[in-house]
């Protein structure tokens, strides 16, 4: 009888030590109450751009019959630090954002994309908004820019540099009318869609754009109701090719999408989530996008916004679901494009109401910030998390900058060792109504050495650096 | 001393392959997720109008095993070529076998419940071969005569699909004995005279069908209206 027991000890002793497997302390931290004043509220997307031109990037949240914020990280609090009503604007219920330069200035416009309607004609334009002289004003509210407002109901948008010019355009993902695309001509805002072959009505989701197919920018257009959309970018017009290279998905009813390099190989591959369908991890062989998402990543999810990013500073790519009124979860892209899945509790949030999500190492620590805000059918309070990282795990950051001295949204930017050829998107937003912060943040593996930056710019040129130095943030700037 | 060690291997091998199972590499097939995946593929113009041909000859000609051929073919209706929930069940129906007056009972997966009354009027059953990956095998399928010289061919059905020239089109769908495959019969055999008592008092194979089986051509709304009738009459 003694030694049973004795047995039945070692037994147990054994099911502790292998277990931990599964049940491994918690991925994130939860650090909500960094957040001043954090009442529930609708929210929708979220972006990270430099919202007060004082060289650190902010968080802004939409809010849907709430303010617009821009949470600006000060001794050790993220605060709202814009109350002018033309950024604010309560009345106009914002849901997608994305900021990029438009006019060349070297700054963020910002673009508040408002739905008052769920589908077809709307009531109010969006807005973009512009910091002039410490004034937030609406370029859209000038006159000459009223010629081609758009009265269409929408969800995202991103920034295209579509010449690789270093001036931005707007893709407006409609939805029941036709996509827009905003741009700068003869200093006037006018809608080029038709023009540039964008022009279609679908039901617009998420739109995501950088270094796809060609070594222009490119944009992929995850639709509702309809094909997605692979627009290959053919000397500054687009090109849909999405039946030739099979991501039309038509079947399927599309929501966030990333662009992730998902077999760290040196080119962009797409992750693209499905309303209550299956989720997809398309990566480019022999000219067609092939899906390689097997369960539990494929598994049907009311998924919303779709992250990858080095959370936890390993060298390997997080994914992050975002689900609404079901839990989040959480990835990692180990190699070979295996999708293994982290267990998580601090960042479930089975009750949460996940309408948009963004990450940005907002206190400079090197380590990234995921902000998840709330809303839609439940008003909920913003949530932030940080994973809790090995303090020995290192990391560098790259943020390009175009000859414009803006962030070089959409150049791609690649990290060559002698363990990986790890390929980022600097975003142009928006995987889901969201868009991450400018910089290309990786972690760095165990044994990892002889560390080299390669930047694609927008207009597909390249650019190699080694890297002598580790745990900063390196700007690079095109010439 | 020797149970125990087992035990303690048994218990790390089970622990082992657990903490794998959340790795996204599973090798379990989903029937369903391929055919949505790969329906532009299969329906390059989106039109699916009565092209349950299509999906036959796109799972047929796969490199599969006989088990996956009958699990992928519980997936779409043949009548209508919309896709079915996996969870769906199939209806009871009886068709006769080509040339013949020979009822034969099986298992039809169907969209809605005019399909059902649809495929058992204007279609016929009849045994075909295969080679699979793991041998021959012989099954039933459900077949409609050659549209390809009908004057009134529908105009809501993508002829191509179907049709080269008057001559079914061989590499879009599968012919049989001059006949078009529009999917497999499930567990199908020659009736029993009670199956056949059991499917005529069926509220759906039964009344329902007597009731849409009489109705005029241009007053069916439901189901695919008159599309497949037009198609396979």
């Amino acid at each position: 009888m003694k030694i049973k027991i004795k047995d039945y000890l070692k037994l147990v002793v054994l099911l502790l030590l292998l277990i931990p497997n599964n049940l491994n302390a918690d991925f994130f931290e939860d650090i909500t109450s960094q957040i001043v004043e954090n009442p529930k509220r609708l929210s929708y997307g979220v972006s990270v751009t430099d919202v007060n031109q004082d060289g650190n990037f902010d968080f802004i949240v939409t809010g849907f019959g709430y303010l617009n914020l821009a949470l600006s990280y000060e001794n050790g609090k993220l605060i709202n630090i814009v109350n002018q009503k033309k950024f604010s604007d309560e009345f106009r219920r914002t849901i997608g954002v994305a900021a990029c330069d438009m006019d060349k200035d070297g700054y963020e416009e910002i673009y508040f994309l408002n739905t008052d309607t769920y589908s077809g004609t709307k009531k109010y334009s969006d807005r973009l908004i512009d910091l002039d002289g410490g004034n937030f004003i609406d370029l859209f509210e000038i006159k000459k820019n009223q010629k081609d407002l758009n009265l269409t109901a929408g969800r995202s948008v991103a920034c295209v540099d579509r010449k690789g010019d270093g001036k931005y355009g707007v893709y407006v993902a409609n939805y029941g009318g036709p996509t827009r695309y905003y741009e700068y001509d003869k200093k006037i805002i006018v809608d080029k869609s038709v023009e540039l072959n964008l022009a279609k009505v679908t039901g617009g989701r998420a739109v995501v754009a950088g270094h796809i197919i060609s070594d222009k920018i490119d944009i992929f257009a995850a639709n509702e109701r309809g094909a997605n959309f692979l627009y290959k970018n053919n000397k500054g017009k687009f090109l849909d090719v999405a039946y030739e290279y099979r991501v039309q998905d038509i079947r399927q009813n599309g929501r966030g999408t990333a662009l992730s390099d998902i077999y760290y190989r040196g080119r962009l591959d797409i992750l693209n989530g499905n309303w209550g369908g299956f989720h997809r991890a398309y990566v480019l062989k022999d000219n067609i996008f092939e899906d390689i998402a097997k369960p539990p990543f494929d598994e049907p999810s009311r998924i919303r916004t779709i992250i990858s990013a080095d959370l936890d500073n390993d060298g390997y790519d997080e994914v992050f679901l975002n689900n609404i009124g079901e839990p989040n979860k959480l990835f990692k892209i180990l190699d070979n494009g295996l999708l293994q899945q982290i267990p998580i509790d601090v960042g479930l949030e089975p009750d949460g109401y996940g309408t948009g999500a963004a990450v940005a190492d907002i206190d400079n620590d090197g380590i990234l910030e995921l902000l998840v805000s709330h809303g839609e059918s439940v008003d909920q309070p913003l949530s932030l998390y940080k994973a809790k990282v090995n303090p020995n795990n290192k990391y560098i950051r790259i943020k390009p900058l175009n000859k414009h001295g803006a962030p070089a949204r959409g150049a791609t930017v690649t990290l060559i060792s002698n363990l990986r050829k790890h390929s980022k998107t600097i975003d142009s937003g928006s995987g889901y109504l969201c868009q991450m912060e400018p910089v290309a943040h990786y972690g760095i593996r165990k044994n990892e050495k002889d560390i080299k930056i390669q930047i694609k710019w927008t207009n597909g040129k390249i650019k190699t650096v080694s890297i002598n130095e580790l745990n900063q943030t390196i700007t690079l700037k095109q010439k | 001393m020797k149970p125990l060690k087992n035990m303690i291997k048994l218990i790390f091998i089970c622990i082992f392959t657990l903490s794998f199972i959340n790795i996204s590499n599973s090798g379990e097939k989903n029937y369903y997720k391929d055919l949505v995946t790969n329906w532009s593929k299969i329906f390059p113009d989106s039109n699916r109008n009565a092209a349950g041909p299509k999906f036959f000859k796109y799972i047929i000609d796969k490199d599969i095993t006989y088990e996956d051929f009958i699990e992928y073919n519980k997936l779409y209706c043949a009548v209508s070529g919309s896709l079915i929930d996996p969870n769906d069940t199939p209806e009871f129906i009886y068709l006769n076998q080509e040339g013949t007056e020979k009822k034969m009972c099986g298992n039809y997966y169907r969209c809605c419940v005019p399909c059902s009354c649809d495929v058992m009027k204007y279609s016929s059953v009849q045994k075909m071969k295969h080679k699979f990956k793991d041998g021959i095998k012989e099954f039933y399928v459900l077949t409609i005569k050659n549209p390809c010289n009908k004057k009134d061919f529908p105009n809501r059905v993508n002829k191509d699909y179907f049709c080269e020239g008057k001559k079914i089109n061989k590499t879009q769908v599968q012919e049989l004995d001059n006949r078009i495959v529009i999917g497999l019969f499930h567990n199908g055999r020659s009736c029993k005279k009670d199956e056949i008592d059991i499917i005529n008092n069926h509220q759906i194979t039964g009344s329902y069908c007597q009731l849409r089986n009489n109705t005029p051509l241009e007053n069916l709304q439901t189901g695919m209206g008159d599309i497949f009738i037009k198609l396979a009459r």
